[in-house]
């Protein structure tokens, strides 16, 4: 069987346990109670039974033994507490007058006042009680009770006190179960509702759970729903946009396929030939961009930074794309006020770089001016272009080539290595004699 | 048939235009929503094949202005949207269908599927049920591109077989020769001043006089029953 740890059942456990605690020691006060009580009791009894007696004057005591025992006369009945007193009276010179009860003898008292005796054979317990009276015929009276009858008469007086506790603790006990499980409803109806949590619905928020112990966990969940839908919701975008990115030559790369099989040989046929291989190429480079992207995740495990000068890491890239600046009728520059000692990926950073560059390379028209840009202070690295069409969102950006990323697809990659660096990237205003920036922050070293 | 691409991507927009023309239909394409908005406002076409993944503005922006059109002026609400695009998660196509897409295809898409697809929704926006049109003796499958005289083949040119498509899904109400022409020429097609008539003469002469009609002053048109 499974054992589960159980709120309920720690609050059962601990709530009953100290119940019964309570009760217990109610229990054994209240009989410790009762017997003091009918100690107290006995005595008294017995002093008055002497004090009775000495007011007496004459007078003998019948030989038929115990008087408790006597027939009751009528509808009287022996009494439960009704005891068996034993009464010895002795006159000044210690002769006994008259005795009755079943009381072995005792011997004549050295005091007067209450004392406990040891009589018959073998020897019993008894209680006594002794008084004198020094009047014109002087008497000293003892009266005795059984300790045996006196403790019985004690056990039942704390039973009686007793009794009630011992009904009332299951019941107590059952209507504390049942308080601690209603009291608990709405922890019950929080865990169901977090079990039922769904994340893909619309709004998988927790409602209706308003004890304010609740609400920090309720507003935890809610936060912790919240940023895993935001998550999916990238991913989602995410995975969007690498379908579009890769069905997108594939697409292209299908239908001049199919115009290769219709046409017939000539120059529309070698024009579907340069676009399939076009398409290819197009397709190669989204995939090699995935690659980057996985291993931008994966190097941030895997490798540890190094020192490295992204000042000298940037004029390498810069210098390897002017040829291809160049033939896009491109103008490349660096712009950075010396060396840009950081602690990184070189060739995370590269990449980011190199994808920068060609985004801006492919989407911007020939004679642009593209410009990367350092700052050490800052720490930023940026990429900015003085194309009219770039800075404007609703045109579309010039195609310079089928080998070009999407803008989207390229911008995830940076993104991503930003993130390995503890950094951000991201469109930032540009700079005066510029349309368009992208702007690559880093963690100071 | 006049076909509105409106893709972004160079490749795509290319081949398709290759592709489509092949089936002798006249395609025009639009590079982004307001060129395509500006081309569904000047003139007719039978169908439109729109990429949602466009620059500055979705295609679904677009799908969205057009249904809302008023009846009976340019953009025509009811012209038929074929949907084609990378986003291939089922809610995006409930989406796209929802928004009045009359079809959806994922990228990238099979070319022969496509023009069936096609070819499809311009039966149903005619309001055919038939892939075969007839007329008295004449038989006409839009999709193997032949016209049978009395079950016999008859040789036609992709204009000709153009031209009778045209005034054959029309029919019987009359075309008027700029209104074939847009049909089978996109923008930029050089087009001589008498290229219908010289269609329609053609026709004709290979299928009889009777199939197609002249009103004058007004177009041409194709009886219910030809004589």
């Amino acid at each position: 069987m499974n054992w589960q740890p159980s709120l309920l059942r720690n609050l059962m456990v601990w709530a009953l346990g100290s119940l019964l605690l309570v009760w217990a020691t109610f229990i054994a006060v209240g009989y410790r109670t009762g017997l003091h009580e009918a100690d107290e009791l006995t005595d008294g009894h017995l002093a008055s039974v002497a004090a009775l007696l000495l007011a007496q004057r004459g007078g003998q005591f019948s030989e038929r033994g115990d008087p408790a025992r006597l027939a009751a006369p009528g509808e009287l009945r022996n009494h439960d507490y009704q005891q068996s007193l034993s009464v010895v009276v002795w006159d000044a010179e210690r002769r006994v007058l008259t005795r009755t009860g079943q009381a072995p003898m005792p011997a004549y008292p050295a005091s007067e006042g209450f004392m406990d005796l040891r009589l018959g054979d073998p020897p019993t317990g008894w209680r006594a009680f002794a008084r004198a009276d020094a009047g014109a015929a002087p008497r000293l009276v003892m009266v005795l009770l059984s300790e045996h009858e006196r403790d019985a008469l004690a056990g039942d007086i704390a039973g009686q006190v007793m009794e009630p506790g011992m009904w009332l603790l299951p019941v107590v006990a059952l209507a504390l179960a049942l308080a601690i499980r209603r009291g608990l409803r709405p922890l019950h109806d929080l865990t169901r509702d977090v079990a039922a949590l769904d994340v893909n619905q619309p709004q998988p928020r927790l409602q209706g759970h308003r004890q304010q112990e609740f609400a920090a966990v309720v507003d935890a969940i809610d936060l912790l729903v919240g940023r895993y839908r935001s998550a999916m919701a990238r991913e989602r975008d995410l995975a969007s946009e690498l379908a579009h990115e890769m069905r997108t030559p594939l697409a292209a790369l299908t239908l001049h396929a199919r115009t290769l099989r219709d046409l017939p040989e000539g120059s529309a046929r070698e024009a579907a030939i340069r676009r399939v291989e076009a398409e290819a190429l197009r397709a190669g480079q989204v995939l090699s961009d995935l690659l980057a992207m996985a291993r931008a995740s994966r190097a941030e495990l895997d490798e540890a930074t190094q020192e490295l000068d992204l000042h000298e890491l940037a004029r390498e890239v810069v210098a390897g794309h002017g040829v291809m600046a160049a033939q896009s009728g491109h103008e490349l520059s660096l712009a950075a006020p010396g060396p840009m000692p950081i602690r990184g990926h070189p060739m995370l950073l590269e990449m980011a770089l190199r994808n920068l560059v060609e985004n801006a390379l492919a989407h911007t028209p020939r004679g642009t001016l593209v410009e990367v840009q350092l700052d050490p202070l800052a720490c930023w690295l940026q990429v900015c272009d003085n194309a009219a069409a770039a800075a404007s969102p609703t045109e579309p950006p010039a195609q310079a080539g089928a080998g070009s990323l999407g803008l989207g697809l390229g911008h995830r990659v940076v993104q991503k290595i930003a993130a390995v660096h503890g950094g951000q990237f991201g469109r930032v205003p540009a700079p005066e004699g510029f349309t368009s920036c992208y702007r690559l922050s880093l963690r100071r070293k | 048939m006049r076909v509105l691409v409106v893709e972004d991507d160079e490749g795509i927009a290319a081949g398709l235009k290759a592709h489509l023309e092949r089936q002798g239909w006249a395609v025009d394409l639009a590079g982004a929503v307001p060129a395509a908005w500006a081309a569904l406002s000047a003139e007719v076409f039978n169908l439109v094949l729109l990429d949602l993944g466009l620059p500055g503005q979705d295609g679904a922006e677009l799908l969205h202005r057009l249904r809302r059109q008023a009846k009976g002026g340019l953009p025509d609400p009811a012209t038929p949207v074929l949907i084609m695009t990378a986003r291939d998660q089922v809610a995006s196509r409930i989406a796209g269908l929802d928004m009045g897409a009359d079809d959806y295809v994922t990228k990238p898409f099979d070319p022969d599927e496509l023009v069936a697809r096609m070819r499809a929704l311009r039966r149903r926006s005619a309001g055919r049920a038939q892939s075969l049109l007839r007329c008295g003796e004449l038989e006409i499958d839009p999709a193997a591109r032949t016209v049978r005289r009395a079950g016999q083949l008859v040789e036609l040119s992709a204009r000709e077989f153009g031209v009778l498509l045209a005034l054959m899904e029309a029919r019987p109400r009359v075309l008027s020769r700029a209104q074939i022409e847009a049909q089978l020429y996109s923008w930029g097609q050089a087009l001589e001043s008498n290229a219908i008539e010289v269609h329609v003469h053609h026709l004709r002469r290979k299928l009889g006089e009777g199939v197609v009609r002249t009103m004058r002053g007004v177009g041409y048109f194709v009886p219910e029953e030809p004589a």
